[in-house]
Protein backbone atom coordinates (compact mmCIF):
# COMPACT_ATOMS: atom_id res chain seq x y z
CA UNK A 1 0.00 0.00 0.00
CA UNK A 2 2.78 2.38 0.97
CA UNK A 3 4.53 1.58 -2.29
CA UNK A 4 1.42 2.49 -4.27
CA UNK A 5 1.14 5.83 -2.47
CA UNK A 6 4.80 6.57 -3.09
CA UNK A 7 4.50 5.69 -6.79
CA UNK A 8 1.36 7.84 -7.10
CA UNK A 9 3.07 10.78 -5.45
CA UNK A 10 6.13 10.34 -7.63
CA UNK A 11 4.00 10.21 -10.74
CA UNK A 12 2.06 13.30 -9.67
CA UNK A 13 5.29 15.16 -8.98
CA UNK A 14 6.70 14.15 -12.36
CA UNK A 15 3.55 15.33 -14.13
CA UNK A 16 3.61 18.62 -12.21
CA UNK A 17 7.23 19.23 -13.11
CA UNK A 18 6.60 18.33 -16.75
CA UNK A 19 3.63 20.72 -16.92
CA UNK A 20 5.65 23.48 -15.29
CA UNK A 21 8.49 22.94 -17.71
CA UNK A 22 6.14 23.12 -20.70
CA UNK A 23 4.54 26.31 -19.32
CA UNK A 24 7.95 27.88 -18.87
CA UNK A 25 9.04 26.85 -22.34
CA UNK A 26 6.03 28.30 -24.04
CA UNK A 27 6.47 31.60 -25.79
CA UNK A 28 4.52 34.51 -24.43
CA UNK A 29 2.35 36.76 -26.56
CA UNK A 30 0.91 39.99 -25.18
CA UNK A 31 -2.30 41.48 -26.55
CA UNK A 32 -3.95 44.82 -25.84
CA UNK A 33 -7.59 43.78 -25.98
CA UNK A 34 -9.86 40.80 -25.64
CA UNK A 35 -10.62 40.53 -29.33
CA UNK A 36 -6.94 40.16 -30.17
CA UNK A 37 -6.66 37.68 -27.30
CA UNK A 38 -9.37 35.59 -28.92
CA UNK A 39 -7.80 35.71 -32.38
CA UNK A 40 -4.30 34.99 -31.08
CA UNK A 41 -5.47 32.03 -29.00
CA UNK A 42 -7.39 30.62 -31.94
CA UNK A 43 -4.34 30.91 -34.18
CA UNK A 44 -1.73 29.71 -31.71
CA UNK A 45 -3.59 26.92 -29.98
CA UNK A 46 -1.36 25.63 -27.20
CA UNK A 47 1.84 26.74 -28.90
CA UNK A 48 2.13 29.93 -26.88
CA UNK A 49 0.67 31.60 -23.86
CA UNK A 50 -1.47 34.58 -24.84
CA UNK A 51 -1.64 37.20 -22.10
CA UNK A 52 -4.09 40.08 -21.89
CA UNK A 53 -2.70 42.00 -18.90
CA UNK A 54 -5.54 44.45 -18.35
CA UNK A 55 -7.52 43.61 -15.19
CA UNK A 56 -11.27 43.14 -15.16
CA UNK A 57 -13.15 46.40 -14.83
CA UNK A 58 -10.44 48.50 -16.46
CA UNK A 59 -10.98 50.03 -19.88
CA UNK A 60 -8.11 48.61 -21.95
CA UNK A 61 -8.06 51.73 -24.12
CA UNK A 62 -7.04 53.85 -21.15
CA UNK A 63 -5.51 51.31 -18.77
CA UNK A 64 -2.51 52.54 -16.83
CA UNK A 65 -0.07 49.67 -16.31
CA UNK A 66 2.27 49.31 -13.37
CA UNK A 67 6.03 49.17 -13.74
CA UNK A 68 5.86 45.41 -13.08
CA UNK A 69 3.28 45.04 -15.89
CA UNK A 70 5.62 46.77 -18.31
CA UNK A 71 8.59 44.67 -17.20
CA UNK A 72 6.53 41.57 -18.01
CA UNK A 73 5.38 42.99 -21.35
CA UNK A 74 8.92 43.98 -22.34
CA UNK A 75 10.04 40.39 -21.89
CA UNK A 76 7.33 38.88 -24.12
CA UNK A 77 8.17 37.19 -27.42
CA UNK A 78 5.51 39.11 -29.31
CA UNK A 79 3.40 42.16 -28.51
CA UNK A 80 0.25 42.50 -30.59
CA UNK A 81 -1.12 46.02 -30.82
CA UNK A 82 -4.53 46.89 -32.15
CA UNK A 83 -3.43 50.18 -33.70
CA UNK A 84 -5.99 52.91 -34.50
CA UNK A 85 -5.08 54.65 -31.26
CA UNK A 86 -6.21 51.78 -29.04
CA UNK A 87 -4.32 51.45 -25.74
CA UNK A 88 -2.78 54.80 -24.82
CA UNK A 89 -0.22 53.18 -22.52
CA UNK A 90 1.84 51.91 -25.44
CA UNK A 91 3.03 55.48 -26.07
CA UNK A 92 4.20 55.89 -22.47
CA UNK A 93 6.69 53.09 -22.23
CA UNK A 94 9.66 51.65 -24.08
CA UNK A 95 8.71 48.55 -26.01
CA UNK A 96 11.07 46.31 -27.99
CA UNK A 97 10.42 47.43 -31.56
CA UNK A 98 11.36 44.11 -33.15
CA UNK A 99 8.70 42.29 -31.14
CA UNK A 100 5.83 44.69 -31.75
CA UNK A 101 3.23 44.05 -34.43
CA UNK A 102 0.48 46.52 -35.25
CA UNK A 103 -2.38 44.31 -36.39
CA UNK A 104 -4.20 47.10 -38.20
CA UNK A 105 -1.23 48.39 -40.18
CA UNK A 106 -2.66 47.14 -43.47
CA UNK A 107 -6.08 48.70 -42.93
CA UNK A 108 -5.08 52.21 -41.92
CA UNK A 109 -6.68 53.60 -45.06
CA UNK A 110 -10.00 52.36 -43.67
CA UNK A 111 -9.76 54.06 -40.28
CA UNK A 112 -12.59 56.30 -39.17
CA UNK A 113 -11.79 59.75 -37.83
CA UNK A 114 -14.00 60.78 -34.94
CA UNK A 115 -14.94 63.92 -33.10
CA UNK A 116 -13.09 65.06 -30.01
CA UNK A 117 -14.24 65.13 -26.41
CA UNK A 118 -12.01 65.07 -23.36
CA UNK A 119 -13.39 63.79 -20.09
CA UNK A 120 -12.70 61.45 -17.22
CA UNK A 121 -14.38 58.52 -15.59
CA UNK A 122 -13.45 55.41 -13.66
CA UNK A 123 -9.82 54.91 -12.73
CA UNK A 124 -8.40 55.74 -16.14
CA UNK A 125 -8.01 59.47 -15.52
CA UNK A 126 -8.77 62.14 -18.05
CA UNK A 127 -8.93 60.94 -21.58
CA UNK A 128 -10.57 61.70 -24.87
CA UNK A 129 -12.23 59.79 -27.64
CA UNK A 130 -10.70 61.99 -30.26
CA UNK A 131 -8.73 61.03 -33.27
CA UNK A 132 -9.45 57.62 -34.68
CA UNK A 133 -12.18 55.13 -33.86
CA UNK A 134 -10.33 52.15 -32.49
CA UNK A 135 -12.79 49.23 -32.26
CA UNK A 136 -11.77 48.05 -35.71
CA UNK A 137 -12.57 44.37 -35.16
CA UNK A 138 -16.30 45.06 -35.00
CA UNK A 139 -16.17 45.09 -38.79
CA UNK A 140 -15.58 41.38 -39.52
CA UNK A 141 -13.65 42.21 -42.69
CA UNK A 142 -11.22 44.35 -40.71
CA UNK A 143 -11.08 41.60 -38.09
CA UNK A 144 -9.96 39.20 -40.81
CA UNK A 145 -7.15 41.58 -41.75
CA UNK A 146 -6.08 41.75 -38.10
CA UNK A 147 -6.20 37.97 -37.75
CA UNK A 148 -4.06 37.70 -40.89
CA UNK A 149 -1.54 40.10 -39.39
CA UNK A 150 -1.38 37.99 -36.22
CA UNK A 151 -0.94 34.80 -38.24
CA UNK A 152 1.88 36.36 -40.26
CA UNK A 153 3.60 37.58 -37.10
CA UNK A 154 3.30 34.21 -35.42
CA UNK A 155 4.63 32.32 -38.43
CA UNK A 156 7.51 34.67 -39.11
CA UNK A 157 8.69 34.20 -35.54
CA UNK A 158 8.19 30.42 -35.53
CA UNK A 159 5.87 30.62 -32.54
CA UNK A 160 3.69 27.84 -33.98
CA UNK A 161 3.82 25.36 -36.85
CA UNK A 162 3.03 27.18 -40.10
CA UNK A 163 0.58 24.59 -41.39
CA UNK A 164 -1.37 24.67 -38.12
CA UNK A 165 -1.59 28.45 -38.18
CA UNK A 166 -2.64 28.47 -41.84
CA UNK A 167 -5.41 25.96 -41.12
CA UNK A 168 -6.63 27.88 -38.09
CA UNK A 169 -6.56 31.14 -40.02
CA UNK A 170 -8.67 29.63 -42.78
CA UNK A 171 -11.19 28.50 -40.17
CA UNK A 172 -11.24 31.90 -38.49
CA UNK A 173 -11.60 33.66 -41.82
CA UNK A 174 -14.52 31.41 -42.69
CA UNK A 175 -16.27 32.07 -39.37
CA UNK A 176 -15.82 35.82 -39.69
CA UNK A 177 -17.14 35.75 -43.25
CA UNK A 178 -20.20 33.82 -42.06
CA UNK A 179 -20.66 36.28 -39.19
CA UNK A 180 -20.55 39.14 -41.67
CA UNK A 181 -23.13 37.51 -43.93
CA UNK A 182 -25.40 36.88 -40.97
CA UNK A 183 -25.10 40.48 -39.79
CA UNK A 184 -25.62 41.90 -43.28
CA UNK A 185 -28.82 39.92 -43.66
CA UNK A 186 -30.16 40.56 -40.16
CA UNK A 187 -29.40 44.28 -40.15
CA UNK A 188 -30.63 45.15 -43.61
CA UNK A 189 -33.92 46.38 -42.16
CA UNK A 190 -32.11 48.88 -39.89
CA UNK A 191 -30.66 51.03 -42.65
CA UNK A 192 -31.72 54.60 -41.99
CA UNK A 193 -32.99 53.77 -38.50
CA UNK A 194 -31.59 56.03 -35.78
CA UNK A 195 -29.82 53.99 -33.10
CA UNK A 196 -28.23 55.26 -29.90
CA UNK A 197 -25.30 53.72 -28.03
CA UNK A 198 -24.16 54.29 -24.45
CA UNK A 199 -20.55 54.78 -25.56
CA UNK A 200 -18.83 55.50 -28.88
CA UNK A 201 -17.63 52.00 -29.73
CA UNK A 202 -19.52 50.98 -32.84
CA UNK A 203 -18.23 53.17 -35.67
CA UNK A 204 -16.81 50.33 -37.78
CA UNK A 205 -19.83 48.14 -37.12
CA UNK A 206 -22.11 51.02 -38.18
CA UNK A 207 -20.18 51.71 -41.35
CA UNK A 208 -20.04 48.07 -42.36
CA UNK A 209 -23.81 47.65 -42.16
CA UNK A 210 -24.85 51.20 -43.11
CA UNK A 211 -26.28 51.91 -39.66
CA UNK A 212 -26.79 55.31 -38.12
CA UNK A 213 -25.46 55.05 -34.56
CA UNK A 214 -25.10 58.13 -32.34
CA UNK A 215 -23.32 57.82 -29.04
CA UNK A 216 -23.52 59.00 -25.47
CA UNK A 217 -20.65 58.81 -23.00
CA UNK A 218 -21.94 56.60 -20.21
CA UNK A 219 -19.89 54.41 -17.94
CA UNK A 220 -20.07 50.77 -19.00
CA UNK A 221 -22.52 48.75 -16.94
CA UNK A 222 -23.38 51.64 -14.62
CA UNK A 223 -26.78 52.94 -13.64
CA UNK A 224 -27.39 56.13 -15.65
CA UNK A 225 -27.81 59.32 -13.66
CA UNK A 226 -30.70 61.73 -14.07
CA UNK A 227 -28.46 63.92 -16.22
CA UNK A 228 -27.57 60.93 -18.38
CA UNK A 229 -31.23 60.13 -18.85
CA UNK A 230 -32.02 63.72 -19.71
CA UNK A 231 -29.27 63.65 -22.37
CA UNK A 232 -30.63 60.39 -23.66
CA UNK A 233 -34.19 61.67 -23.87
CA UNK A 234 -33.07 64.81 -25.68
CA UNK A 235 -31.03 62.86 -28.22
CA UNK A 236 -33.70 60.20 -28.72
CA UNK A 237 -36.28 62.88 -29.39
CA UNK A 238 -33.99 64.81 -31.69
CA UNK A 239 -33.14 61.76 -33.78
CA UNK A 240 -36.42 59.88 -33.31
CA UNK A 241 -34.39 56.92 -32.06
CA UNK A 242 -36.09 53.80 -30.71
CA UNK A 243 -33.11 51.54 -30.06
CA UNK A 244 -30.39 51.86 -27.41
CA UNK A 245 -27.21 49.77 -27.51
CA UNK A 246 -25.61 49.14 -24.12
CA UNK A 247 -21.87 48.52 -24.05
CA UNK A 248 -22.32 46.34 -20.96
CA UNK A 249 -25.35 45.05 -19.13
CA UNK A 250 -26.51 47.66 -16.58
CA UNK A 251 -28.64 47.05 -13.49
CA UNK A 252 -32.11 45.81 -14.48
CA UNK A 253 -33.67 49.05 -13.29
CA UNK A 254 -31.76 50.93 -15.98
CA UNK A 255 -33.57 48.98 -18.69
CA UNK A 256 -36.89 49.99 -17.19
CA UNK A 257 -35.93 53.66 -17.16
CA UNK A 258 -34.89 53.67 -20.81
CA UNK A 259 -37.87 51.57 -21.85
CA UNK A 260 -40.03 54.28 -20.31
CA UNK A 261 -38.46 56.63 -22.85
CA UNK A 262 -39.65 54.34 -25.63
CA UNK A 263 -36.27 52.72 -26.27
CA UNK A 264 -35.63 49.04 -26.95
CA UNK A 265 -32.45 47.90 -25.22
CA UNK A 266 -29.80 45.74 -26.83
CA UNK A 267 -26.61 44.74 -24.99
CA UNK A 268 -23.61 44.61 -27.33
CA UNK A 269 -20.36 43.90 -25.50
CA UNK A 270 -17.70 44.90 -28.01
CA UNK A 271 -15.04 42.51 -26.76
CA UNK A 272 -12.36 44.95 -25.69
CA UNK A 273 -12.06 44.28 -21.96
CA UNK A 274 -12.08 41.35 -19.58
CA UNK A 275 -15.26 39.93 -18.20
CA UNK A 276 -17.30 39.40 -21.33
CA UNK A 277 -19.63 36.60 -20.26
CA UNK A 278 -19.89 35.04 -23.70
CA UNK A 279 -17.35 34.55 -26.45
CA UNK A 280 -16.58 37.32 -28.91
CA UNK A 281 -18.54 35.78 -31.76
CA UNK A 282 -21.47 34.77 -29.55
CA UNK A 283 -21.71 38.32 -28.21
CA UNK A 284 -21.69 39.62 -31.78
CA UNK A 285 -24.41 37.21 -32.91
CA UNK A 286 -26.57 37.98 -29.88
CA UNK A 287 -26.22 41.72 -30.46
CA UNK A 288 -27.07 41.43 -34.14
CA UNK A 289 -30.13 39.30 -33.35
CA UNK A 290 -31.13 41.73 -30.62
CA UNK A 291 -30.89 44.69 -32.99
CA UNK A 292 -32.92 42.89 -35.62
CA UNK A 293 -35.59 42.03 -33.06
CA UNK A 294 -35.59 45.58 -31.67
CA UNK A 295 -36.12 46.91 -35.19
CA UNK A 296 -39.05 44.56 -35.65
CA UNK A 297 -40.59 45.61 -32.34
CA UNK A 298 -40.14 49.31 -33.01
CA UNK A 299 -41.87 49.03 -36.33
CA UNK A 300 -44.89 47.21 -34.82
CA UNK B 1 -19.47 60.86 -14.63
CA UNK B 2 -19.90 61.97 -18.12
CA UNK B 3 -22.43 64.43 -19.33
CA UNK B 4 -21.02 65.31 -22.66
CA UNK B 5 -22.70 63.93 -25.68
CA UNK B 6 -20.62 62.67 -28.53
CA UNK B 7 -22.87 62.61 -31.50
CA UNK B 8 -21.05 60.31 -33.80
CA UNK B 9 -19.41 61.70 -36.83
CA UNK B 10 -18.46 59.09 -39.34
CA UNK B 11 -16.07 61.06 -41.48
CA UNK B 12 -13.87 58.61 -43.28
CA UNK B 13 -10.39 59.86 -43.88
CA UNK B 14 -6.78 58.94 -43.83
CA UNK B 15 -5.34 58.22 -40.41
CA UNK B 16 -4.15 61.20 -38.46
CA UNK B 17 -2.38 61.52 -35.16
CA UNK B 18 -4.00 62.24 -31.85
CA UNK B 19 -5.53 65.66 -31.49
CA UNK B 20 -4.24 68.82 -29.83
CA UNK B 21 -4.06 69.78 -26.18
CA UNK B 22 -2.55 66.57 -24.96
CA UNK B 23 0.58 66.54 -22.89
CA UNK B 24 3.26 64.26 -24.26
CA UNK B 25 5.80 62.94 -21.77
CA UNK B 26 8.93 61.06 -22.69
CA UNK B 27 11.79 59.88 -20.52
CA UNK B 28 15.12 58.55 -21.68
CA UNK B 29 17.66 56.84 -19.48
CA UNK B 30 21.40 56.69 -19.42
CA UNK B 31 23.42 55.19 -16.66
CA UNK B 32 23.48 58.41 -14.68
CA UNK B 33 20.09 60.00 -15.03
CA UNK B 34 16.58 59.94 -16.39
CA UNK B 35 15.93 62.86 -18.69
CA UNK B 36 12.28 63.83 -18.81
CA UNK B 37 10.84 65.78 -21.72
CA UNK B 38 7.34 67.23 -21.82
CA UNK B 39 5.59 69.07 -24.60
CA UNK B 40 2.11 69.54 -25.89
CA UNK B 41 0.98 67.50 -28.83
CA UNK B 42 0.72 70.65 -30.94
CA UNK B 43 4.51 71.03 -30.52
CA UNK B 44 4.40 73.82 -27.94
CA UNK B 45 7.05 73.47 -25.24
CA UNK B 46 5.76 72.86 -21.73
CA UNK B 47 7.47 75.65 -19.81
CA UNK B 48 6.38 74.74 -16.32
CA UNK B 49 5.01 71.80 -14.42
CA UNK B 50 5.64 69.39 -11.60
CA UNK B 51 7.61 66.24 -12.24
CA UNK B 52 6.77 63.55 -9.72
CA UNK B 53 9.01 60.52 -9.50
CA UNK B 54 7.49 57.40 -7.96
CA UNK B 55 8.80 53.89 -7.41
CA UNK B 56 7.27 50.54 -8.33
CA UNK B 57 4.99 50.65 -5.29
CA UNK B 58 3.74 54.14 -6.16
CA UNK B 59 5.73 55.76 -3.35
CA UNK B 60 6.69 59.32 -4.14
CA UNK B 61 10.48 59.58 -4.29
CA UNK B 62 10.95 63.18 -5.31
CA UNK B 63 9.28 66.11 -7.01
CA UNK B 64 11.04 68.40 -9.46
CA UNK B 65 10.08 71.36 -11.60
CA UNK B 66 10.28 71.35 -15.37
CA UNK B 67 12.91 73.66 -16.81
CA UNK B 68 11.81 76.35 -19.25
CA UNK B 69 12.74 74.07 -22.16
CA UNK B 70 10.28 71.42 -20.92
CA UNK B 71 12.89 69.05 -19.54
CA UNK B 72 13.89 67.76 -16.12
CA UNK B 73 16.78 65.58 -15.02
CA UNK B 74 16.50 62.94 -12.33
CA UNK B 75 19.90 61.74 -11.17
CA UNK B 76 19.74 57.98 -10.66
CA UNK B 77 21.87 58.14 -7.53
CA UNK B 78 19.30 60.48 -5.97
CA UNK B 79 16.46 57.94 -6.02
CA UNK B 80 15.96 54.26 -5.30
CA UNK B 81 15.29 52.97 -8.81
CA UNK B 82 15.49 49.25 -8.09
CA UNK B 83 11.77 48.73 -8.72
CA UNK B 84 11.72 51.12 -11.68
CA UNK B 85 10.50 54.68 -11.89
CA UNK B 86 7.15 56.16 -12.73
CA UNK B 87 7.54 59.70 -14.03
CA UNK B 88 4.44 61.87 -13.81
CA UNK B 89 4.30 65.36 -15.26
CA UNK B 90 1.50 67.69 -14.20
CA UNK B 91 1.14 71.17 -15.67
CA UNK B 92 -1.97 71.95 -13.64
CA UNK B 93 -4.27 71.58 -16.60
CA UNK B 94 -2.74 68.50 -18.22
CA UNK B 95 -0.89 65.48 -16.99
CA UNK B 96 0.71 62.39 -18.38
CA UNK B 97 3.31 59.79 -17.44
CA UNK B 98 6.19 57.63 -18.60
CA UNK B 99 7.24 54.31 -17.13
CA UNK B 100 10.91 53.38 -16.74
CA UNK B 101 11.38 49.75 -15.82
CA UNK B 102 14.40 48.30 -14.00
CA UNK B 103 15.23 46.57 -17.28
CA UNK B 104 15.28 49.91 -19.14
CA UNK B 105 17.87 51.16 -16.69
CA UNK B 106 19.87 47.95 -16.70
CA UNK B 107 20.05 47.96 -20.51
CA UNK B 108 21.52 51.43 -20.49
CA UNK B 109 24.02 50.49 -17.85
CA UNK B 110 25.20 47.48 -19.78
CA UNK B 111 24.18 44.96 -17.15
Amino acid sequence: MRGVVQRTLALGLAMFLATTAVAQDRSQVIVVNKALHYFAERLLGDAAEVVFPVPEGADPSFWRPSIADISMIQSADLILLNGAGFATWIDRVSLPRSRIVNTSATIEDQFIVTESITHSHGDGGEHSHEGIASYTWLDPMLAIAQAEAIAAAVMSRDLAAEQDVEARLAELRSELTALDAMARDALSSLKGTAILATHPRYQYFARRYSLSISSLEWDAGAMPSQDDLADLERLATELDARILIWEAKPPQAAFKLTEALGLHSVVFEPGAGQGTPVSLFDAYRQAVSGLSEAARQSSD
Amino acid sequence: MIRALAVAGLAIAAPIGAAAHQLVVFASVDCEAVTVEAKFSNGRVTQQGDVRVLDGENNLLTTLQLESDGTARVALDSVDHTSGLLIEVDTGSHDNYWIVTPEDIARKCGS
